[in-house]
């Protein structure tokens, strides 16, 4: 069977999007720098980059090196802070004929619920993803989401300050992100954003230096993708919410990994970097896909994957 | 900018270790200014993932073509060397901000080292055709490791080499040729583009001559757009008056740059 006309939309906590592909947060600024060079009308959406209560410098350089199949950063979430993203980035983002989902970090879980509570003011975010997995923030990010009761707590803050739905991004650094993932879900979660970076380090063996400034960093990329295809079907096992998955998508092929094992949505991050257009082949391919499969609608991959 | 489907028409091996790639690139080709660059994707397999960013060396629009210059020292250089005529690469750009010509009527002292040599070559050639005296100043390790004459002498009106190891030219740092040069104008603009050291101290003289100098910066870099915020600088004068946010206290080297006012890099 030929299928003409593939249904590539997918639904997360009452928002639809056009298609399951997400452009991930820290990897498509604040959308201005990528509209530039990719279509992102023809993308599910888009995830900017995380803002703090207020603006941070982030980490002197060197923040990146490239490892095998990936690489690390430590750009230490630079960002202009809760108030000048409403006045100078939201403006522009708000008029992208895509969805955008406002990523938000804190250090404290009540200032995680203002921040959500001042969002709410807004028309047009299509959902609030909390940053607890930043291995790159000294005052929160991992060190919440390595703890279930703190991961919670941040997670409920958010909630009861928002009408918008609330997804929480997970950190792999942790021993079972099945409890993590549990935790949020109980704290309100309406899905969870899995993974993000793995903790890294690479040494400059001549000078006996780290490379990054920072010392160790997040890594990204090829490199973690399996990683995160093994995470993500064993949240699956453990909570009912949607799972939105990313950790190193490149391909068509790598995002249909993410969904068969769970993922309702992906996200494309670093490989953005090496193709600017990724987000939208990588659509493109999954669509390619369920026509040459016979698939109507991509969410019936959803979970589909079946285990000897 | 464009990501635009270049060919590799020639690869040569031009100097001890560095090599000419000449890509078709036509649109690139028309819109690149001096000091700007491009992104050139040297694997298909995401083997090395990121792309190599490199200065334009040269372009020429009729044919459609740029050069890129570059020396053969990690995987993705490697690799971009290893590429023969006639393979498609994927080439994004022209990125970044390039070098502002020199006051009217002012010369154009030029101070390269190793890698850095590639913008100063194309932006030489851009001055001359403007009438611009140009002369050019460029140090390296030893005399293998000098582009030959043919590359460098369309550059410039006059070209003053060194080596750390005396095999050709001054025996020395090439700043020490810079006051000379200096001298032998009677106003002039500098612009320089080599290790970090090297751009530190022809800043730092700069200041003392009271001479407009611009430096082209490198830093590891990754998308080459401004969305990964990887390649960074710290910048005296962006962190001033309206702009005192700490989110300006990094500027990003492939947007804000890669060329910068000397006086405003917080050496």
């Amino acid at each position: 069977m030929l299928v003409s006309d593939v249904d590539l939309g997918v639904e997360i906590a009452g928002v639809r999007f056009r298609n399951p592909v997400l452009l991930a947060s820290g990897t498509c600024g604040y959308g201005s720098e990528m509209e530039q060079v990719t279509d992102l009308a023809a993308i599910g959406g888009l995830v900017s980059k995380t803002i703090t209560p207020e603006p941070r410098p982030g980490n002197p350089p060197p923040r990146i090196v490239e490892t095998p199949a990936g690489m690390l950063n430590s750009i230490g979430l630079q960002n202009p802070g809760l108030e000048d993203f409403i006045t100078q980035k939201w403006p522009y983002l708000a008029g992208l004929d895509t969805r955008i989902v406002v990523n938000i970090a804190a250090p404290t879980s009540a200032a995680s619920g203002a921040m959500a509570a001042r969002l709410d003011e807004l028309d047009g975010i299509a959902a609030l993803e909390v940053n607890i997995s930043s291995p790159n923030m000294k005052d929160g990010g991992m060190l919440f989401g390595c703890n279930p009761v703190a991961a919670a707590e941040v997670i409920e803050a958010v909630r009861k300050s928002t009408r918008l739905p609330v997804f929480a991004k997970l950190t792999p650094n942790v021993t079972d992100i099945g409890e993590i993932a549990r935790a949020v879900e109980g704290a309100g979660a309406d899905a969870v954003v899995l993974i993000n970076t793995l903790l890294g380090m690479a040494i400059d063996v001549e000078k006996r230096r780290p490379i990054l400034a920072n010392v160790t960093g997040g890594l990204s990329g090829p490199a973690i993708r399996p990683v995160a295809v093994a995470m993500i079907w064993k949240v699956r096992q453990a909570v009912s919410v949607p799972i939105v998955g990313l950790g190193g998508i490149s391909t068509a092929a790598d995002a249909l990994e993410f969904i068969i094992a769970g993922a309702a949505a992906i996200q494309v991050g670093t490989a953005s970097f090496v193709n600017p257009n990724a987000g939208v082949e990588v659509a493109e391919g999954i669509a390619e896909f369920c026509r040459r499969q016979g698939i109507e609608r991509v969410a019936s991959l959803i979970g589909s994957l079946e285990t000897p | 900018m464009e990501d635009e489907r270049a060919v590799v028409t020639s690869n040569e091996r031009v100097a001890e270790d560095f090599y000419l790639a000449r890509l078709a690139a036509p649109a690139i080709a028309r819109q690149v200014e001096p000091g700007q660059f491009v992104e050139v994707q040297v694997a298909q397999d995401f083997s090395p993932y990121l792309r190599l960013p490199l200065s334009v060396g040269q372009r020429d629009v009729e044919a459609g073509t740029i050069d890129l210059l570059y020396e053969a020292v990690g995987p993705k250089t490697a690799a971009l060397s290893r590429l023969q005529g006639d393979t498609d690469v994927a080439c994004l750009g022209p990125l970044g901000h390039g070098f502002h010509e020199p006051a009217a009527g002012a010369a154009a002292v030029l101070v390269g080292g190793g890698i850095g040599v590639p913008p100063l070559l194309f932006l030489g050639d851009y001055l001359r055709r403007g009438g611009c005296r140009v002369i050019l100043l460029i140090g390296a390790r030893n005399a293998g490791k000098h582009l030959p004459p043919e590359l460098l002498e369309p550059a410039a009106d006059e070209v003053l080499l060194a080596t750390d190891d005396g095999s050709k030219g001054h025996h020395g740092f090439v700043t020490e040729l810079l006051p000379g040069a200096v001298e032998r104008t009677r106003d002039c603009a500098v612009y320089c583009c080599g290790p970090y050291g090297m751009m530190a101290a022809v800043a730092a003289a700069c200041r003392d001559l009271r001479l407009p100098c611009q430096v082209s910066l490198e830093e590891y870099m990754a998308c080459g757009i401004g969305v990964c915020v990887g390649c960074v600088v710290e910048t005296a004068k962006l962190s001033e008056g309206d702009d005192a946010s700490p989110y300006n206290r990094y500027s990003r080297i492939c947007l804000d740059g890669p060329v910068y006012d000397a006086e405003s890099v917080c050496w």
